[in-house]
């Protein structure tokens, strides 16, 4: 890993750099620290940051960049007619990749001698055999067009890679010359050190940002790309969900909807009863040794990890709902999978969620408004009933809207418990799908990203993410306004 | 003041205090309804939390125990060493294939020394007893030490998933009738070498340290590598979200101005904190393999992912417990003229450390449980029979999660499999459990109240 | 005749609505109040004062288990209302608080109309027969707290939305719609303005008509303006109580001329 290798260096420097900028200072000041305008080890620091920081920054875009740069340049190589009638430009680059990686590990495992790696004969030498012999599998025989961009994309890659070492290892030297010469006793080490932090501090609060842009650019774009191929109303309006990686596809979002929709309700009406009734007597009536008991205990469902409630329905609930409701029971119910089985487990796991949110929103009613109530003779229950809720009602609508955004985005319970058929129905014991469970099937294996097949996982993505965004921004909103009515 | 009127005939007859009035049981009992639906619903919740631990523990603990066969298998030279010189790069070219027909035939003479009768006279009766697994076993023990050939050597031998299960009461008699992989004879056997003590359950380590198997050996399944990626990847996000974290709600709590910029990343670090784990998944997928091509179903990029979903949580904690530091603190520092970086690396950090720790543990108890986003990396399908070489490898190369892993064998049709699903649970759970408790330690000794 | 003496027979003349008798109050470990003996008369305004932490709203809130609400909170003693101890097994605090309404110190209104606040009390106590009664008491309740011309024209619109002292006189008019027979208040006044401070104290004079009240408050000249009779609470002692007159003007305790002058609070 030259890059790896690069970094040490650089590191090194920095190393060696931080002493000796410490030392020139204190010459500068004839060893005198009292003369210096900062400490010694901010001179050091201030060395050290410069010459490996953007040296370091420097690697890290190169080595992002260079790959994108060196495959659109072997692409352009590629004659395209050439190519076989139906062959994405794509997969042949993937193959141009895999092989040239495949050379690289054939000389460095010693499988191939760098004379040998640079002129292959693919007459007289099983190309595909030697790069499985390192590990790296091919699907297919190398054609002669493949492997010539697979030379070339190695030759451009090499390079790179020395551009890259000699413009990084230039950067750090010079750079810390540069610092070098400028520390003496007069420089302000120390507030040049300290914008650095901050600088480093902002871009750290930047990643929110970034990842927020992340998601919405990876989102959009291949979504864009989706409905290049396939009609925005057929997938907004369609109600079959049936696709088929051999084309002709119907991919109607709307039975995902519904499934979503209609799971998420179940495990409200579970969730919200219960947790509701939960966190008013733990506030209002437990006393301090019960609260402290029963709190901690309800919320070791919420630290439980969602892939423990999946295995939870598929394995326990869903049986045990089909041995009452199944053929041996009532016969609503074919298999154990269904709305009720996923809508009940979420509902489990939700508990929690929404009794510590109301738990805090009642605890942030005022207790004068208490004290009227009992002052008039009103006993708990209408204190809470007629008081306490409709004054936290802002705040537990929001705390339920929370919750639904989280039932909505859940997947593993959803995908083991919900069962994989999209269908529109009202009955809850059939097994219907949701988007999330969609996105994880369309998205697995290894599907190609050019086929709508696999770009309507993003656009379903975006869907999902639109739906929760809008929840949680208008629920946040809620509770905010709540607590600030009360602050 | 002339509207201050109350008229007197409306002040009620005066009643007994002692008495409760008529309305007042009725509101009573109501009150006592309602308590007891408070009461019903606590009670609800714990039992909810019981039965999922109960048929956790239930279904789970079985995987802990494995059933396996004492067989004396005799190395013949005339199949593993024709040559007879012992020559290792000889003895290497004999496959799994040719130890196979050996141990069956050192079943069926443990058998018969046993004096067990049974319906089955050939050793290829009794094939399906044994696990796939086992020739790879015995072959590898001959291959490491050659001198082996020409004696008759005990070996400790997987039993197959169904004479496992059929011992652990999954597999029953009723319902091997269509099974191809035992019958009721073979069923009978294992009794009776159970009774020989030729075949006996013993502590599973192979579960706990083993990689996962192809899904016709779930007797040889185990968790160990893909703990080793979970491991990697925790280690990616610690080393990535605990000085980002820290460093982001530094900037945020004590030096950002307070502004619309500020406002907007507030928002977003709360708004993310919501957003579902699978979105994140799809920003992975496209960001990491699509865009930056990093490695399929590597824990770095799984760690990666579960950085950026772990951030909001962790900046949000960070945020109250520096938050929870008296300005007055920072005032000291600045009034002897430190400057404000080093006011609050060297006096307000420090102190909100436990806080830190403590939300970073949590945080990273969370990313070691999700699941959903490992999925679209490619950390399922994908059969983790060797623990990672080295450290690269261990970051680079494939691998699953536990969550991962246990969702993969849950989707596996064999049953066998459901079992090491609810086993790897317990112990996914006992990390979490003793991240929390580490994290509860910690606020419990060093929380501090100004 | 002279007037003092008349306002003594006047005051005599009245009955004894609460009677106090060895009241211990305990929070926890700590002994809040201590051998408390009082007698509260019906139709006069009885003020307790004394310096902050002396136990007099401690006091007010045994008078109808308002402490009941704090767990740590345990009272001993007799407390006897028209003669029937509050602290019996039988007493159901929510049928005594009925006969024995609070206002408090911060105006709290619930988040409701105006009507529905006032409304509030009769509805749980089953009071009004129809919604022509509950109007009526609604009405009756918000004249008896000389609010009811500024909020007859918007009698549906929050509570919450009307200044300090309408707030406070709302829940004044609340505290009265139970029809309760003694009437204690917390400060009520602490909160407010002068302008609406004088308001409430014209009110709690018309009050007295038909209630006992019993007003905690900070301020002597309240209690001097408001009260006719007056006890002086100090660190948890109940050190003097008589007529208002005398206790301002002849004090015979020198705890309480300590505190009238201004020594001590």
């Amino acid at each position: 890993m030259p890059a790896l290798w690069l970094a040490v260096i650089v590191l090194a420097l920095a190393g060696i750099g931080y002493f000796i900028g410490r030392a020139r200072a204190l010459k500068s000041a004839d060893g005198d620290i009292r003369l210096l305008h900062s400490l010694p080890s901010y001179y050091g620091s201030n060395v050290a940051m410069l010459t490996a920081v953007p040296a370091l920054l420097v690697l890290i875009v190169w080595t992002i960049v260079q790959p994108l740069v060196v495959n659109m340049h072997v692409a352009g190589l590629i004659p395209v007619s050439e190519l076989d009638e139906g062959v994405n430009l794509n997969l042949v680059m993937s193959d141009v990749r895999r092989v040239a990686e495949g050379l690289q590990a054939a000389v460095a495992q010693g499988a191939l001698s760098v004379q040998a790696a640079a002129n292959i004969d693919l007459g007289a030498v099983d190309l595909r055999a030697i790069l499985g012999s390192v590990g790296v599998a091919l699907g297919s025989d190398v054609t002669m067009v493949t492997l010539d961009a697979a030379q070339q994309y190695r030759g451009a890659t090499a390079t790179g890679q020395i551009a890259m070492t000699v413009v990084v290892l230039m950067v750090a030297l010079g750079l810390m010359g540069y610092t070098l010469s400028k520390t003496n006793k007069e420089l302000r080490a120390r507030n040049i050190v300290e914008r650095g932090v901050k600088i480093a501090l902002i871009s750290a609060a930047m990643i929110a940002i970034l990842t927020t842009i992340g998601i919405i650019f990876s989102l959009v774009f291949n979504t864009i790309e989706f409905f290049r191929m396939y009609s925005f109303s057929d997938f907004f309006f369609g109600t079959t969900w049936a696709p088929s990686f051999g084309g002709g596809s119907a991919l109607g979002v709307l039975p995902l909807l519904w499934g979503t929709l209609y799971i998420s309700l179940i495990a409200l009406a579970v969730a919200v009863p219960i947790g509701l009734f939960a966190a008013v007597y733990l506030s209002e009536y437990a006393s301090r040794p019960v609260r402290a008991f029963a709190k901690p205990l309800l919320e070791i469902l919420a630290g439980i990890p969602t892939i423990v409630y999946g295995l939870f329905a598929l394995l326990t609930v869903g049986p045990l709902l089909q041995r009452v409701f199944g053929d041996g029971g009532l016969g609503w119910m074919d298999a154990a999978s269904s709305v009720m089985t996923a809508g009940l487990v979420m509902g489990i796991m939700l508990i929690p969620f929404v009794s510590s949110l109301s738990d805090d929103i009642i605890n942030s009613v005022p207790q004068t408004m208490r004290d009227g109530s009992y002052g008039l003779g009103a006993t708990r229950s209408e204190t809470i009933r007629q008081v306490i809720l409709p004054a936290a009602l802002p705040g537990i609508v929001g705390a339920i809207l929370l919750a639904a955004s989280r039932a909505i985005g859940e997947t593993m319970i959803v995908v083991l418990g919900a069962g994989a058929a999209a269908r529109l129905s009202l009955n809850p014991f059939e097994a219907m799908t949701t988007v999330t469970a969609k996105i994880v099937s369309q998205l697995t294996g290894d599907a190609d990203f050019a086929s709508p097949e696999a770009l309507v996982a993003f656009s379903l993505g975006m869907t999902l993410f639109v739906i929760t965004l809008g929840l949680n921004i208008f629920a946040l909103y809620i509770v905010r306004k709540y607590r600030e009515q009360y602050e | 003041m002339t509207d201050a009127t109350v008229s007197p005939e409306k002040t009620p007859k005066r009643s007994s205090l002692h008495t409760a009035s008529d309305r007042t049981k009725k509101r009573n009992a109501s009150e006592t309804r309602f308590k007891a639906m408070g009461i019903g619903a606590i009670a609800l919740g714990i039992f909810f939390l019981i039965v999922l631990l109960v048929s956790i523990i239930s279904n789970g603990i079985g995987a802990y125990q494995q059933t396996y066969l004492q067989v004396p298998v005799y190395l013949d030279p005339a199949k593993l060493d024709k040559n007879g010189n012992r020559d290792p790069a000889d003895i290497a070219k004999v496959s799994t294939f040719g130890y196979t027909p050996l141990i069956q035939a050192g079943l069926l003479s443990a058998v018969q020394d046993a004096n067990i009768d049974t319906p089955l006279q050939t050793a290829r009766d009794m094939k399906n007893l044994i696990s796939a697994s086992a020739a790879n076993v015995v072959r590898q023990d001959v291959v490491s030490d050659p001198n082996l050939i020409g004696q008759t050597v005990t070996f400790k031998l997987l039993a197959s998933s169904r004479v496992d299960g059929y011992l652990k009461g999954r597999v029953t008699r009723e319902g091997v009738a269509e099974d191809k992989n035992i019958n009721v004879d073979q069923l009978d056997l294992t009794d009776k070498l159970v009774d020989a003590g030729i075949a006996a359950k013993g502590f599973n380590w192979a579960f706990i340290t083993g990689s996962d198997a192809s899904e016709s050996r779930a007797e040889q399944a185990g968790i160990g590598t893909s703990m080793l990626g979970s491991l990697f990847m925790m280690l990616v996000v610690l080393g990535l979200s605990l000085p980002i974290g820290v460093a982001a709600s530094i900037y945020l709590e004590e030096f950002a101005p307070q502004n619309r910029w500020t406002d907007i990343i507030e928002v977003n670090i709360s708004n993310l904190a919501a957003v579902p784990s699978i979105v994140f998944g799809i920003l992975g997928l496209s960001v990491f393999i699509q865009f930056m091509h990093l490695p399929q179903s590597a824990p770095l990029v799984g760690g990666l992912v579960l950085t950026l979903m772990t951030l909001p949580t962790i900046i949000i904690s960070t945020r109250a417990s520096l938050k929870a530091v008296p300005p007055s603190i920072r005032d000291a520092a600045l009034g002897i003229g430190a400057s404000k970086m080093q006011s609050v690396f060297h006096h307000v950090l420090p102190l909100a450390m436990p806080g830190i720790l403590t939300g970073t543990i949590i945080g990273l108890a969370q990313a070691l449980g999700e699941t959903a986003p490992l999925l679209l990396i490619g950390m399922i399908g994908y059969i983790a029979t060797n623990p990672p070489g080295n450290l690269i490898d261990g970051f680079m190369a494939p691998n699953s999660a536990m969550p991962a892993q246990i969702y993969e064998w849950a989707k596996r049709a064999d049953p066998a499999y459901y079992e090491r699903a609810w086993g790897g649970i317990i112990i996914l759970l006992l990390f979490l459990l003793s991240m929390n408790i580490i994290a509860i330690i910690l606020r419990r000794k060093f929380e501090r109240r100004w | 005749m002279n007037d003092m003496r008349l306002t003594e027979r006047k005051v005599d003349s009245k009955e004894i609505k609460i009677e106090a008798r060895d009241v211990q109050v305990f929070y926890g470990d700590t002994h809040a109040i201590k051998d408390v003996n009082v007698d509260i008369l019906d139709k006069t305004v009885t003020a307790f004062i004394g310096p902050s932490g002396c136990g007099k709203s401690t006091f007010l809130r045994t008078l109808n288990r308002m402490n009941d609400t704090i767990d740590i909170c345990r009272v001993e003693g007799a407390i006897n209302l028209d003669g029937e101890d509050i602290y019996d097994k039988r007493v159901d605090p929510v049928q005594l608080r009925a006969k024995v309404g609070m206002v408090f110190q911060k105006p709290n209104p619930f988040p409701k109309s105006i009507y529905d606040n006032v409304a509030y009390g009769p509805r749980i106590h089953g009071l009004a027969q129809s919604k022509a009664d509950l109007d009526e008491i609604v009405e009756r309740s918000l004249r008896g707290a000389a609010i009811w011309n500024e909020v007859k024209d918007r009698l549906h619109a929050p509570g919450t939305g009307l200044s300090g002292g309408q707030q406070q006189r709302l829940c004044i008019a609340r505290a009265v719609a139970t029809s309760p027979e003694v009437l204690l208040m917390d400060e009520p006044c602490s909160a407010l303005d002068p302008i609406a401070t004088g308001q409430v104290e014209d009110l709690i004079d018309e009050l007295r008509e038909k209630f006992s009240v019993v007003i905690v408050t900070h301020s002597m000249q309240q209690a001097a303006r408001v009260s006719q009779r007056t006890a002086f609470f100090h660190l948890g002692n109940l050190v003097e109580y008589g007529e208002t007159g005398q206790i301002f003007t002849n004090p015979t305790d020198p705890r309480t001329e300590s505190y009238i002058t201004g020594r001590i609070g």
